[in-house]
C-alpha cells in the first residue's frame, strides 16, 4: 500500500511540470535539497544535529563550477565527481566531527561551515566572490542539449535518482549498520561494549550525509546554473534541518516530502508577501508542537522503517 | 595519457551506473506515460492557448517582474527602486498606461538568493501576460538571471547590475543595461579626484567585501595608477558587507594618515561609518571620497567637501533635472509619498522604466501600432536612445548603456537642510567606456594624464 | 607598526567590549537552561531598536539629551520584561528534556519570526541615535582620536563581568541558579520554584541581548542582517569561551576581538574569517571550549 502511494506521489511529480512549465524548475530544487534535508535526516536518527551541511551541499556545487572551468562537460561524470568530492569534504570533516556529540556536534559543524562559507566569499580570484560561478550547460552522454531540455533531463533525473537513492538509503537504514545509528542515539555505551565501533559507524554515516547534500547541492547547481556562497550560509544549513524536520525524520520520503512542501509553500507566499520567514517560522513551530508525527523519529524514537 | 585512461574507466562505470538509473525509471515512466498522455492533452490545450496568443493584439494588462531587494540589509537600497517603481507605474497608469495598456507590476524580492530569484523570474515568464523584466539590482542576481533571459527570451532591463562582466561576451539579446557599469563610474571617481587635489600622494580604500567592493577598488586603483603613478595605496580594507562597527577600520586608516579615503559602501554600513568615521576626525584630517553618498545626504549629516557622486546621471537635483518638469514633479511626488527626496537608486529604476516605456512606443511604430511580441521589444530596444529623468541613455551593440556620470563634492545651500552636490562636473557617458568588447582593466592601463585634462573640470556642470 | 601598538591594543579592547555584549547573555542562558537560544541575535537587534526609538522620543520631545543614558538601560529591561517570560514560558519551556535538535529548531523558528516582524515594525532603513555618544566627546589617544564612548563601553564591559559574578556567588538568586545549574532533580526536590528560576534566568539573558543592542545603537545603526551576523559572532565566542562560561565568554570576546583587530591591521583580507578561524582553532584543540568542561556525553 505504502509503495502505491509512494508511486503515485512520484507519478504526479513527474506530471506536474507539464500542467506548470515554471514548475519544474521549482521541484527540481526541491528535490535536491530533499537530497541534503535526507543526509541531515541520516545523522538525526543518530541523534546528531548538524548546522552547516549546506557546507557539502555548497562544496559539490562548487565542485560543478570548478570541473566545468576545467572542461569536464558531461553530465553523468559532473555529477559523480561534485558528489564524490561532497563525500570527500564531508570524511575530512567528519573524521574529527564525529567525536562529538549533542550541541558540540552542532557547534561544530556550523564553526566548519562558516569557514568555507566565508572562504568561497572571499576567495575572489577563485571563486568569483560573492558573484559566484556559473554552471554552463554541460552534455548528457555526448549529446549537447539547449538549456530547456537540458532542464527537463535533469528533472527526470532528478526524480530517478530520487526514487533510486531513496531506496538505497532505506536499505542502509535498515541494515545493520543504519539501526546501529539509532542505538547510537539511545545507548552509545552498551554499542561499545556489544563491540559495534561508533566511530566507524557515525563516520559511515557521515560520509553518507555529506554525499546525499553533495548530490543535491549539484543537481541545485545545474537547475540555477550558479554557485554562489549563500549556498553555504549558516541560515541555509538552518533550513535544511528544517526541511528534515518537517517532513519527519522517520522515514526517507520525510525529507523530499519537507522539502516539496516547503518549495511549492514558499512560491505561493512570495507572490502575496515579504513576510516568507515569518510563515517558514510560524510553520515550523507549529508543525514540531502539534504535529508530533511529523518529527516522531525524534520524541516517541519509535521504529520508524516503513516506507 | 594517465588521464585519458582514467576517464574511458569513468565512463565505462558512468554508463553502466546510468543504466542502471533509467532501468530504475524506465519502468514507472513507460507506464505514467501513457497515463499522462490523455491526461496531458487537456493541460496543453489550455497552456497552448495562452501562449500562443497573438501577440499582435493588445492584452488587457502589461505584467513586468520587477526584481528588487525588500528585505534585508540590501533593502536600503532596493526600497527607493520599488517606491520609485510604485509610483512611476501609477503616474504612467493615470496616464492610460503603456500605449494604452495599463501596467501591473509584480515585485520579486531579491533577498531569497540567487535560487528563489530563478524560480520567481520562471514563473512569471511562464505567463504572457508578464511581457518584460525589470532585474535586477544584485551583480550576482543579474548575472545569474541573465542567461535564462536570453534562454526564455524574455527582454531583461538591469535597472542597476552595475558589474561589468554582464554584458562582456556581447552577445545578448535579451539582456538590457540602461545604466552605467562599475568601469565608467569609478573611472569618474578618479578623475575628479585628481582634477580637485592633484597633489595626492597616498590613498585608502575601504568597500564592502563583495565583488562590487573588490571591483570598484580594482578599477578605481587602475585608473589612479594610469593618471597619476606615484600614487600609493596605503590601506585596502574590505569589511564585511553588513558590519555595524567601523571602529577598528576608522582607527587603521587614522594611524595610515593617507592623503585620500575612498569607500563604495552603500546603505547602512555607509551611514554607520560616516557616524563613527566623522566624530574620529576622519573627514577632517583625510579628503574623503563617498561613491555612494548621495544616497545618505538626507539621512547622515555628511560635511562639507565630501566628494561624491550618483554612479551615473540620476541626481534629482542636476541642472538637467531641474530643467525637466517631468523629474520636479516625480521629486516632489515622490518626496511626499515616501517622506524623502528620490535617491539615486530611485531615479535609476524610474529611468529603466521610462527606457521600457520609450521601447514600447518604438516597437509598436514599428509595428504599425500593432502591440509588440517580446522579441520585437527587445529588437526595439537594440541601440535605442531615450530621454530619461535626468539625461540620455544611449544603448551601445552590446547592449551596454551609455549614460553620463555626475560627480561633485557635498555643499550647504539655504535651498535644503540637508547638503546637496556642489561644483559638478558631467562625464560624457562614452568618454568614460572602454569599446564593446574590450577588456576593461587593459583599456583603463592606457588612459594617460592628457585623456584626463580633456575631460570637462570640477564646476563646469552648473 | 611600532607607532600602532596602542590603537591595537584599545580597538581590540572596544571591539571585544561589543562582541562580548553580543555573547554574554547566549552563553548565561544556556548555563542554566541548557538551551542554545538562536534567537539571540534578534532580541539584540530589537534591543537595538527600542533604545533607538526610546532616544529619538526623546530627541524630539527637547527633553535632557542625558535621558537617554537612562533610556539604554530602560529598553532593555523593557525588552526583557516583556520577552523574557513571553518566549520562555511560550516556547522554551516546551522543550525542556527534548532533543537539542527540537530546542535549535524551535528557537530557529522564532529567530524567523523575529526578524520578519522588525522588517515589518521598523522597516529597512538603518535605524540610530548618536545623541549618547555625541554628548561624550572624544579623546585623543596614541595619535588616534577614539570616542570617549567607545571606552565607557569597555568600563561597563568589566561592570558586567563582575557583576555577574557577584549575583551568582553572593546573592540568594545567585546560589538558587546554581544549585538548579548543578543539578535540576535535586534542586527540585528540596523545594527550589525552578520555572521561577528558568523564567528570570531567560529573562536575565534577554535582558543582557538587548542591553548589547541598546549600547551598540549609539555608533552602529540597527538594520535588517543585523540579528542574524550577532547570532553566528555570539555562537562563536560561547563556543570559544565555553558554554555556559560567563569568564569564558570575556576571555573569549577578547581573542576573537584581537583576532580581528590584527587582521585589519595586518592582513585586512581576512577580517571576515578571523573569527570563524579563531572559534575552529580553539574547539579542535579544546572541543568543549576554552573554560568547559567535558559533561556532554551521553551515557
Amino acid at each position: 500500500m505504502p509503495t502505491i502511494l509512494a508511486a503515485a506521489a512520484v507519478l504526479m511529480l513527474a506530471v506536474l511540470p507539464v500542467a506548470a512549465p515554471w514548475l519544474q524548475f521549482v521541484l527540481t530544487l526541491a528535490i535536491a535539497k530533499g537530497f541534503a534535508a535526507l543526509g541531515v535526516a541520516v545523522l538525526l536518527r543518530a541523534g546528531l544535529i548538524s548546522i552547516g551541511h549546506a557546507m557539502f551541499f555548497a562544496a559539490s556545487a562548487y565542485g560543478v563550477a570548478f570541473l566545468a572551468r576545467a572542461g569536464v562537460n558531461d553530465l553523468g561524470l559532473l555529477l559523480i565527481l561534485s558528489v564524490l568530492a561532497g563525500a570527500l569534504v564531508g570524511a575530512v570533516a567528519g573524521s574529527f566531527l564525529v567525536r562529538y556529540r549533542a550541541i558540540f556536534f552542532a557547534m561544530l559543524n556550523l564553526a566548519v561551515s562558516m569557514v568555507f562559507y566565508a572562504l568561497c566569499a572571499k576567495l575572489y580570484g577563485i571563486t568569483g566572490g560573492t558573484d559566484g560561478m556559473p554552471v554552463p550547460v554541460p552534455t548528457v552522454f555526448g549529446v549537447v542539449l539547449g538549456e530547456p531540455a537540458f532542464k527537463s533531463v535533469l528533472f527526470y533525473l532528478s526524480l530517478g535518482l530520487m526514487v533510486f537513492v531513496g531506496v538505497a538509503v532505506q536499505r542502509y537504514l535498515n541494515s545493520p549498520l543504519g539501526h546501529a545509528l539509532s542505538a547510537v542515539h539511545t545507548n552509545e555505551i552498551r554499542l561499545e561494549y556489544l563491540g559495534i565501533p561508533v566511530w566507524a559507524v557515525l563516520l559511515i554515516a557521515y560520509v553518507i550525509s555529506a554525499a546525499l547534500a553533495g548530490l543535491g547541492g549539484a543537481i541545485a547547481g545545474f537547475a540555477i546554473g550558479r554557485v554562489v556562497p549563500d549556498f553555504a550560509f549558516w541560515t541555509a544549513s538552518g533550513h535544511l534541518v528544517l526541511i528534515a524536520v518537517l517532513g519527519g525524520i522517520g522515514g526517507v520520503p520525510g525529507a523530499f516530502i519537507g522539502a516539496l512542501f516547503l518549495e511549492l509553500l514558499h512560491s505561493a507566499a512570495v507572490t502575496v508577501t515579504d513576510s516568507w520567514n515569518l510563515i517558514v517560522g510560524m510553520t515550523l513551530i507549529i508543525v514540531i508542537m502539534f504535529m508530533p508525527q511529523g518529527v516522531y523519529g525524534l520524541f516517541a524514537r519509535k521504529e520508524a522503517s516503513s516506507l | 595519457m594517465t588521464f585519458k585512461g582514467i576517464s574511458t574507466v569513468v565512463a565505462r562505470c558512468l554508463s553502466s551506473l546510468e543504466l542502471l538509473f533509467s532501468l530504475d525509471r524506465g519502468l514507472p515512466q513507460s507506464r505514467f506515460r501513457l497515463v499522462v498522455d490523455g491526461l496531458v492533452g487537456a493541460v496543453a490545450i489550455g497552456v497552448v492557448a495562452t501562449t500562443s496568443v497573438a501577440a499582435q493584439e493588445k492584452p488587457s494588462a502589461l505584467g513586468l517582474g520587477i526584481f528588487t531587494f525588500t528585505s534585508g540589509p540590501a533593502a536600503a537600497y532596493g526600497m527607493p527602486g520599488k517606491n520609485a517603481a510604485d509610483l512611476m507605474i501609477d503616474e504612467i497608469n493615470a496616464k492610460g498606461g503603456i500605449e494604452g495598456v495599463p501596467v501591473s507590476a509584480t515585485y520579486v524580492d531579491e533577498a531569497q538568493g540567487a535560487q528563489g530569484v530563478i524560480a520567481e523570474y520562471r514563473r512569471l515568464a511562464g505567463d504572457t501576460k508578464n511581457q518584460a523584466m525589470v532585474a535586477a539590482l544584485s551583480s550576482a542576481n543579474c548575472l545569474a538571471l541573465a542567461p535564462l533571459a536570453e534562454q526564455l527570451e524574455v527582454p531583461t532591463v538591469g535597472w542597476n547590475c552595475d558589474t561589468h562582466q554582464l554584458l562582456i561576451d556581447g552577445k545578448s539579446k535579451y539582456v538590457f543595461r540602461p545604466n552605467g557599469n562599475t568601469v565608467p563610474e569609478f573611472i569618474a571617481y578618479a578623475i575628479y579626484l585628481l582634477d580637485r587635489k592633484p597633489d595626492v600622494k597616498t590613498v585608502a580604500i575601504i568597500n564592502p567585501d563583495y565583488a562590487f567592493g573588490h571591483d570598484a577598488a580594482k578599477i578605481f586603483t587602475a585608473a589612479l595608477k594610469a593618471l597619476k603613478p606615484d600614487i600609493e595605496i596605503v590601506a585596502e580594507l574590505y569589511p564585511k558587507l553588513g558590519s555595524p562597527n567601523y571602529q577598528t577600520e576608522i582607527s587603521r586608516l587614522a594611524t595610515a594618515r593617507p592623503d585620500v579615503v575612498f569607500s563604495n559602501l552603500w546603505g547602512a554600513d555607509l551611514e554607520n561609518f560616516v557616524r563613527q568615521a566623522a566624530p574620529r576626525g576622519i573627514f577632517t584630517s583625510s579628503q574623503v571620497t563617498l561613491a555612494l553618498g548621495e544616497t545618505v545626504l538626507q539621512r547622515v549629516p555628511l560635511p562639507d567637501g565630501v566628494i561624491v557622486g550618483v554612479l551615473g546621471d540620476g541626481w534629482w537635483m542636476s541642472p538637467d533635472a531641474k530643467a525637466n518638469p517631468e523629474t520636479v514633479k516625480f521629486a516632489e511626488a515622490y518626496k511626499a509619498r515616501f517622506g524623502e527626496y528620490p535617491v539615486f537608486p530611485a531615479i535609476k529604476m524610474a529611468n529603466a522604466l521610462i527606457y521600457l516605456k520609450a521601447a514600447y512606443k518604438a516597437a509598436m511604430s514599428k509595428n504599425d501600432g500593432k502591440w509588440p511580441t517580446r522579441a520585437e521589444l527587445a529588437e526595439a530596444m537594440k541601440g535605442s536612445k531615450v530621454a530619461t529623468l535626468t539625461g540620455t541613455m544611449q544603448t551601445r551593440a552590446d547592449n551596454d548603456g551609455l549614460v553620463d556620470q555626475i560627480v561633485g563634492v557635498t555643499v550647504k545651500t539655504s535651498a535644503q537642510q540637508f547638503p546637496v552636490i556642489g561644483d559638478m562636473v558631467r562625464y560624457k557617458g562614452d568618454s568614460l567606456m572602454p569599446q564593446a568588447g574590450q577588456d576593461p582593466l587593459a583599456w583603463i592601463s592606457t588612459l594617460k594624464p592628457e585623456f584626463a585634462r580633456s575631460l570637462p573640470k570640477p564646476g563646469s556642470y552648473k | 607598526m611600532s607607532n600602532a601598538i596602542i590603537p591595537l591594543l584599545l580597538d581590540s579592547l572596544a571591539s571585544a567590549a561589543l562582541i562580548f555584549f553580543a555573547a554574554v547573555g547566549l552563553t548565561l542562558v544556556f548555563s542554566v537552561l541548557r538551551v542554545l537560544n538562536v534567537a539571540h541575535g534578534s532580541l539584540y537587534s530589537i534591543g537595538g531598536y527600542v533604545a533607538a526609538s526610546i532616544c529619538l522620543f526623546i530627541a524630539s520631545r527637547q527633553l535632557n539629551p542625558y535621558l537617554s543614558f537612562a533610556a539604554l538601560l530602560f529598553s532593555a529591561v523593557l525588552v526583557a520584561a516583556i520577552f523574557g517570560p513571553l518566549i520562555e514560558r511560550g516556547l522554551v519551556r516546551w522543550t525542556y528534556g527534548k532533543s537539542e535538535a527540537v530546542q535549535i529548531l524551535v528557537t530557529f523558528g522564532l529567530f524567523l519570526i523575529l526578524e520578519d516582524l522588525q522588517r515589518v515594525i521598523f522597516g529597512v532603513q538603518s535605524f540610530y541615535e548618536d545623541a549618547p555618544m555625541r554628548l561624550l566627546g572624544t579623546s585623543s589617544i596614541g595619535g588616534v582620536v577614539y570616542l570617549n564612548y567607545q571606552i565607557v563601553l569597555i568600563g561597563m564591559a568589566v561592570v558586567v563581568v563582575i557583576g555577574l559574578r557577584l549575583l551568582i556567588n553572593h546573592t540568594r538568586l545567585g546560589r538558587l541558579i546554581t544549585a538548579v545549574v548543578t543539578d535540576r532533580e535535586m534542586a527540585q526536590s528540596i523545594g527550589i520554584d525552578t520555572n521561577r528560576i528558568f523564567i528570570l534566568a531567560f529573562s536575565l539573558g534577554v535582558f543582557l541581548a538587548a542591553l548589547g543592542g541598546a549600547l551598540a545603537t549609539p555608533t552602529s545603526g540597527i538594520a535588517p542582517g543585523l540579528g542574524a551576523d550577532t547570532m553566528v559572532l555570539a555562537f562563536a565566542v560561547a563556543a570559544i569561551g565555553g558554554l555556559g562560561q560567563i569568564e569564558g565568554a570575556a576571555v573569549a570576546s577578547l581573542i576573537v576581538g584581537l583576532a580581528r583587530v590584527l587582521a585589519i591591521y595586518l592582513a585586512p583580507s581576512l577580517d571576515a574569517v578571523a573569527p570563524y578561524a579563531a572559534m575552529l582553532a580553539v574547539l579542535l584543540i579544546r572541543p568543549y571550549g576554552l573554560f568547559g568542561s567535558v559533561t556532554a556525553r551521553r551515557i
